[in-house]
């Protein structure tokens, strides 16, 4: 066949293609079905079970299957059980939005549960904005986020350091080194300890990034040798941190006199860790296994029970199993036959309850008053409660920045 | 007339049809549903353009993921200054960036853009395939190479983020705006944006490995000392293949970053690159519609087995792709071709015996 023919066959194919193509009614399907109008309820829980981020996010996925477990076996909500729709995005962000819409338009879901990284929530905000669904976030994170349409379980800048950052400087000083993962919540959360530091006359003598899942501390090691700072500041999350714990220890720096702040280390990590070289190490965080309470207690005890005795709970499953139930709670608010992510959320603001940690409360910015506290890691593996916040401290998003605030009307700037 | 000319005509003519009528219809027009199939049909465009330079002319592409990153950038970018408005992007500000910087002044441009996604990704992997095929480096050291850039590549893109909003990636990107059409992604119109870019690429694609180009190119696959004997430019040749494939995969990334409207570094990274690698090989990559159809169905096949199978869908991919690379070498392509040539010599045609089979790489006579 000679070109021009063959190029005068395949023009006609595909001419023949774009005009069918262009003539195709242009019709869209989505008659909105109503949310929940069978018989039961449908979240999503859209948490990696796959991956790199498992290890942390099938423990969420457990804490928040558990919480709809139990409130299945009590009763549901209105007479109807909720029905989990369980995705696994294999700690892809591409994959999160793949199955975020599945679950948010196919599925007609009337809220999704999940989420674990910065990474991952942001390739579901566009579609829970456009769909206004609601996505229930429990990780702490990097805040300057101010969306309608998630509900932030975690703590936030200012709930993590406004009194951690002073009790550091009394008792051990004011010089920092800081060190941290490179990516947004590390660069956040320095930027506002670096505000914090300044009133309190501190210092930072060093402040350095390593890429995810960097391994080799030595280098990091023989520089803190070097300046000489009063506490180390880390932001190092997974593997990053499991390394630098475990080359610290080694290097035999001392936690008495040198103390590694974590504000990302978890009793996950620590296990991964060992308890031999994460013990007198410190976390801030609004929760820890040991905390003591009777809700925690029962949480704790349900969780090993369902799970296993040398599994752990952490301040991000606390809150994955609290939001589950602050959803039920708002849910308990709307009229049955007309339940709708926007009607949860706006039932939700507000709403007090008392979850492991202590009593919380939703902020009309959708974020959670949440309760403080300091945290010094003992060779079992578990943290004991050293400093606890006296009052619930209300999450700022947007604290580094005057000017800027996330309000229940969004964000407003001054 | 080459009858594997004509099967190819009848196969995309099939293929067009099932793409723009029977899978619109199938789905009844549904949104989500289209908009699900519209990323399969972007990932189809990657995985033909890998089956142009592998196939074709044999140069195993491992990063090619990273010229399809660019194209996804480029497109964000656009969109990026496009949500932002007067103000710097919002990444900056987290990174202490005080101004735009000038690698992204002239994405405010939609037509720069547009050309951006597909000459950058072109003109980078020109450069690099310059370097590589004017030292003859071939076979293996080929994709050492390319995935090496990729590595580099990505973690460049993760560290620059002031530029380039490291890990998160390019987030909370404005609807694209086409000649006064804003681009819904969940609606029909552009479900046949994708699909028209889909099907021009493998007109383009078809008509270049019909060509006397595509001819040079399966002649250096098979041997290159020998071609270049015959005084053909082989480096020249490869380079240009290498550019083209890279643009398509440019095209690719940018319609990408439009379906999931974010674009991220995981789009550069080594196991993306390698899943490319897996739906050309499960298609077959001597045929651009064979590997475009491959990323299809295992896309689809990821989609329905994730549904059903919520643990263990990874498992069974795999072994679905060790099964395809063990029994079918030459992926869904090739048991068609035997299947057919089977048929033929069941049907006992004398002829047939003397014609060369149609997938012989230097099938001569026919093409005049």
């Amino acid at each position: 066949m000679k070109r021009r023919e063959f190029l005068g066959r395949a023009g006609a194919v595909g001419t023949l293609g774009m005009a069918g193509g262009l003539s195709a009614p242009a019709l869209l399907s989505s008659v909105g079905r109503a949310y929940a109008a069978g018989d039961d309820i449908p979240v999503g829980l859209l948490f990696s079970l796959t991956g790199a981020v498992a290890v942390v996010e099938h423990t969420l996925h457990d804490a928040a299957l558990m919480a709809i477990e139990e409130i299945n076996a009590a009763g549901g909500v209105h007479g109807k059980q909720l029905r989990p729709i369980i995705e696994d995005p294999a700690s892809d962000p591409a994959t999160y939005a793949d199955r975020a819409r599945r679950l948010m338009i196919r599925d007609k879901c009337v809220s999704v549960f999940g989420s674990y990284t910065s990474s991952s929530r942001q390739a579901v905000l566009p579609i829970a904005e456009q769909r206004n669904n609601l996505y229930w976030y429990p990780t702490l994170y990097e805040g300057r986020e101010c969306s309608r349409n998630i509900m932030y379980g975690g703590a936030l800048a200012n709930q993590q350091q406004d009194i951690l950052i002073p009790w550091l400087a009394e008792n051990f000083g004011s010089r920092f080194y800081m060190v941290g993962n490179n990516y947004v919540y590390p660069k956040e959360e320095n930027n506002y300890c670096k505000t914090l530091l300044k009133v309190l006359d501190g210092e930072v003598v060093h402040e350095e990034y390593v890429p995810m899942g960097h391994s080799d501390f030595s280098s990091v090691i023989n520089r803190i040798r070097a300046e000489e700072p009063d506490v180390i500041f880390s932001t190092l999350v997974g593997d990053s941190d499991v390394a630098f714990a475990r080359q610290y220890h080694a290097a035999e720096l001392d936690p008495a006199k040198l103390p590694v702040c974590s504000l990302t280390r978890s009793e996950v990590e620590v296990k991964a860790i060992g308890g031999e070289a994460a013990a007198g190490h410190f976390s801030s965080a609004p929760y820890f296994m040991g905390h003591e309470s009777a809700e925690n207690e029962k949480f704790v005890e349900a969780y090993k029970s369902r799970f296993g005795a040398d599994e752990v709970t952490h301040f991000v499953s606390e809150a994955a199993y609290f939001q589950v139930y602050q959803f039920k709670a708002a849910l308990e608010k709307l009229d049955p036959s007309n339940i709708t992510p926007t009607g949860i959320r706006d039932a939700a603001v507000g709403m007090t309850m008392t979850a492991p940690q202590g009593e919380i409360l939703i902020d009309a910015n959708l974020h959670t008053h949440l309760w403080p506290k300091i945290g010094q890691w003992q060779s079992d593996g578990q943290a004991k409660v050293i400093v606890q916040s006296e009052e619930r401290v209300a999450p700022k998003p947007y604290a580094a920045y005057p000017g800027q605030e996330c309000t229940g009307a969004g964000l407003v700037k001054s | 007339m080459n009858s594997k000319l004509s099967y190819d005509i009848i196969g995309l003519g099939l293929f067009g049809a099932v793409i723009l009528f029977g899978v619109p219809a199938f789905f009844s027009y549904d949104g989500f549903e289209l908009n699900t199939f519209a990323r399969y049909l972007s990932l189809a465009i990657v995985s033909m353009a890998l089956a142009l330079s592998w196939g074709t002319a044999g140069l195993l592409n491992l990063g090619q993921a990273a010229t399809f990153g660019m194209g996804s950038y480029a497109m964000a970018m656009h969109l990026k200054l496009k949500a932002s408005g007067d103000n710097l992007p919002d990444f900056m500000g987290w990174n202490n960036v005080e101004a735009l910087p000038a690698l992204w002044v002239p994405f405010n441009s939609l037509t720069f853009t547009l050309l951006a996604g597909l000459l950058i990704p072109a003109a980078v992997g020109g450069l690099i395939a310059t370097f590589m095929f004017r030292a003859r480096i071939a076979g293996v050291f080929v994709a050492v190479i390319t995935l090496a850039f990729l590595v580099a590549f990505q973690l460049l893109v993760i560290e620059q983020q002031g530029f380039t909003g490291g890990q998160n990636g390019l987030t909370g990107l404005a609807q694209l705006e086409l000649f006064g059409w804003t681009v819904d992604i969940y609606a029909t119109s552009f479900y046949y944006l994708v699909g028209g870019c889909l099907m021009a690429a493998l007109i383009f694609g078809l008509y270049l490995t019909h060509s006397k180009f595509g001819l040079v190119l399966r002649a250096i696959r098979e041997d290159a000392e020998r071609t270049r004997y015959f005084g053909y430019n082989v480096a020249n040749y490869q380079t240009l293949i290498f550019c083209i494939s890279a643009g398509l995969a440019g095209l690719a990334g940018m319609l990408y970053a439009l379906v999931l409207e974010f674009a991220s570094p995981t789009y550069m990274s080594v196991s993306f690159s390698l899943a490319i690698v897996i739906w050309c090989a499960v298609g077959g990559r001597e045929s651009v519609l064979a590997a475009a159809m491959g990323a299809i169905l295992v896309n689809l096949a990821e989609g329905r087995l994730s549904d059903v199978f919520v643990e263990g869908w990874h498992m069974m991919l795999g072994v679905l792709f060790v099964a395809v690379v063990m029994f079918m070498p030459r992926g869904i392509y090739g048991v068609i071709v035997d299947a057919g040539r089977a048929l033929r010599r069941r049907g006992g045609s004398e002829e047939f015996a003397e014609t060369p089979s149609f997938d012989t790489p230097l099938n001569t006579k026919q093409e005049s």
